[in-house]
């Protein structure tokens, strides 16, 4: 997945009410590969160059959620700043952050995932490593990461039963996207592997580590 | 200085104003449920910075040593120092081995215990917030219960003693159209307006699920929608159509269709609205919640 940062290839967003403390930024209504850059991209621009009376920037799949305080600030006001950061959207991209992360690829529904795509677990594992994924979003849980997204030969929906916890670590897969726990949480998703790296830590500033946009690598670990 | 918590209903919490900025790293804000209640408490006690937030079933605590202010309001309740009845909501001069007990009233889910001293607990991420779904903050990140001990430092705030009597407002809780109400067709967001709603049994920090019982959302048709960013206050589906109103300890995102969003002026309200209790919605624009806000 390479990503031009010509701003020509961002969607026209809408700009919305989420409450009446909260504006959302919306770039397409489906996951799509272009949306989701251009919500990295939003965030990013709104950090360097914050907007006054926003408190919170919140990068999402396709949207960015800008929390402001309404006694300070107008939202058309922001809304108006918000256009500028839109115009100006692609130039000066950050680079990103790489991160390679062990895995074991050993989840409890790995044969079962490699054989509904027809493949040996040794090449779904190879398949699913193959490319860097990008940070597509975080945040569903402490330190949940989604990553993605996987080519079409790698689409697979969620089980239609629910686990109810997979340990902090757990690696999942659904959806073209591949996850990374960092709770015990309870999933709807293939659990394919573990591994050790955490992405949360309460004490630490920030708390996580990958941000949205990172690209991230994983390598099978025996 | 301690106190011990003798009587803890379910869900009794340490919470300060919130731990906000934490969104993108999967953990709402948390925060009181009725925070005008909170900030109320906390004028009377003198303005230290968290609280002890208890349920419907009460509390109490017995001060183990020293002396220390507490200011208490929020729902109505009856709370009693040393047995004898005071004024709700109030002010009270605990000394060493008095206790102060709360029992409920009339109305409302929720009040909060203030003191004018620090509550002795580790910040997480910033604040001393309990968050039941990350299970952080707090007292070892968990509610409280009795046998717990609560460490207090340092003295004396200022508190007020005019106290303001607070009497539940009834009305429609107000909101504002949500992200997904253009997936409602018409007719529907026009029954969620006619229709009221109940407020069920099933209610906690992270939401308060609505009986639908005039079947508004019977038919709602199960969605599949892109997971995008939550606020407290929203109302999802879910999908089986049932209504659910998220709060303060909210999932930070979603993949249900919001229909709308109560406004903030709002919220506190909606949160003291016991089980059983019918709520109807009224729609109102961005520009007069926040007329709301500032006529607060």
């Amino acid at each position: 997945m390479t990503g031009s940062s010509d701003p020509q290839t961002f969607p026209t967003p809408t700009i919305m009410p989420l409450g009446d403390s909260g504006l959302l930024v919306r770039f397409g209504n489906t996951l799509n590969d272009a949306a989701n850059r251009a919500a990295i991209a939003l965030a990013r621009a709104l950090e360097r160059d914050p907007i006054a009376g926003v408190v919170e920037v919140v990068p999402n799949l396709v949207s960015v959620l800008l929390r402001y305080d309404p006694l300070a600030a107008a939202p058309a006001t922001i809304a108006g700043e918000l256009r500028l950061r839109l115009f100006a959207l692609g130039n000066a991209t950050q680079p990103a952050q790489s991160w390679t992360i062990p895995t074991r690829f050993d989840g409890p529904d790995i044969d079962e995932v490699a054989a509904l795509f027809g493949m040996t677990t040794a090449d779904f594992v190879a398949a699913h490593n193959a490319q860097p994924l990008r940070v597509l979003v975080t945040g569903f849980a402490p330190g949940f990461v989604y990553c993605g997204l996987h080519g079409d030969g790698l689409m697979l929906p969620r089980r239609t039963s629910v686990r109810p916890a997979v340990p902090a670590g757990s690696v999942l897969f659904a959806a073209g996207q591949t996850a990374i726990t960092a709770t015990d949480m309870p999933t709807g998703w293939h659990v394919i592997g573990h591994t050790d790296f955490r992405n949360f830590d309460a004490a630490s500033e920030p708390p996580t580590r990958l941000q949205p946009g990172d690209s991230v690598t994983f390598e099978a670990e025996t | 200085m301690a106190l011990t918590i003798l009587r803890a209903g379910p869900l009794t919490s340490i919470q300060d104003a919130g731990r906000f900025g934490m969104l993108r790293h999967g953990i709402s804000a948390s925060g009181p449920m009725d925070g005008g209640a909170f900030a109320q408490a906390g004028a009377l006690a003198g303005g230290r910075r968290g609280g002890v937030e208890f349920t419907m079933a009460g509390l109490e605590i017995r001060l183990e040593s020293g002396r220390c202010r507490v200011g208490f309001a929020g729902g109505d309740f009856v709370a009693r120092h040393n047995g004898a009845v005071l004024d709700w909501p109030g002010v009270v001069m605990l000394g060493e081995g008095d206790t102060l007990s709360v029992t409920p009233g009339g109305w409302g889910n929720y009040g909060y215990l203030r003191f004018d001293a620090d509550i002795d607990v580790p910040l997480v991420m910033g604040s001393m917030a309990t968050s039941s779904r990350a299970q952080l903050g707090g007292l070892e990140g968990r509610v409280l219960r009795a046998g717990d001990v609560i460490a207090l430092s340092g003295d004396g705030g200022s508190g007020v003693l005019e106290v303001e009597q607070t009497e539940p407002v009834t009305g429609p809780i107000r909101v504002i159209w949500g992200l997904h109400a253009d997936l409602f067709p018409q007719a529907l967001r026009q029954r969620f307006l006619a229709t009221p709603f109940v407020i069920s049994s099933r209610l906690d920090r992270m939401g308060v699920r609505l009986e639908d019982a005039g079947s508004v959302f019977a038919e709602a048709v199960a969605l599949s929608l892109v997971s995008d960013a939550i606020v407290p206050g929203d109302i999802q589906i879910l999908g089986d159509g049932t209504p659910i109103v998220l709060m303060r300890d909210h999932q930070p995102t979603g993949g249900y269709p919001r229909i709308a969003t109560v406004i903030t002026a709002d919220l506190d309200r909606f949160a003291q609205l016991r089980p059983g209790t019918p709520v109807a919605f009224e729609p109102v624009t961005v520009e007069h919640a926040h007329a709301l806000l500032r006529s607060r």
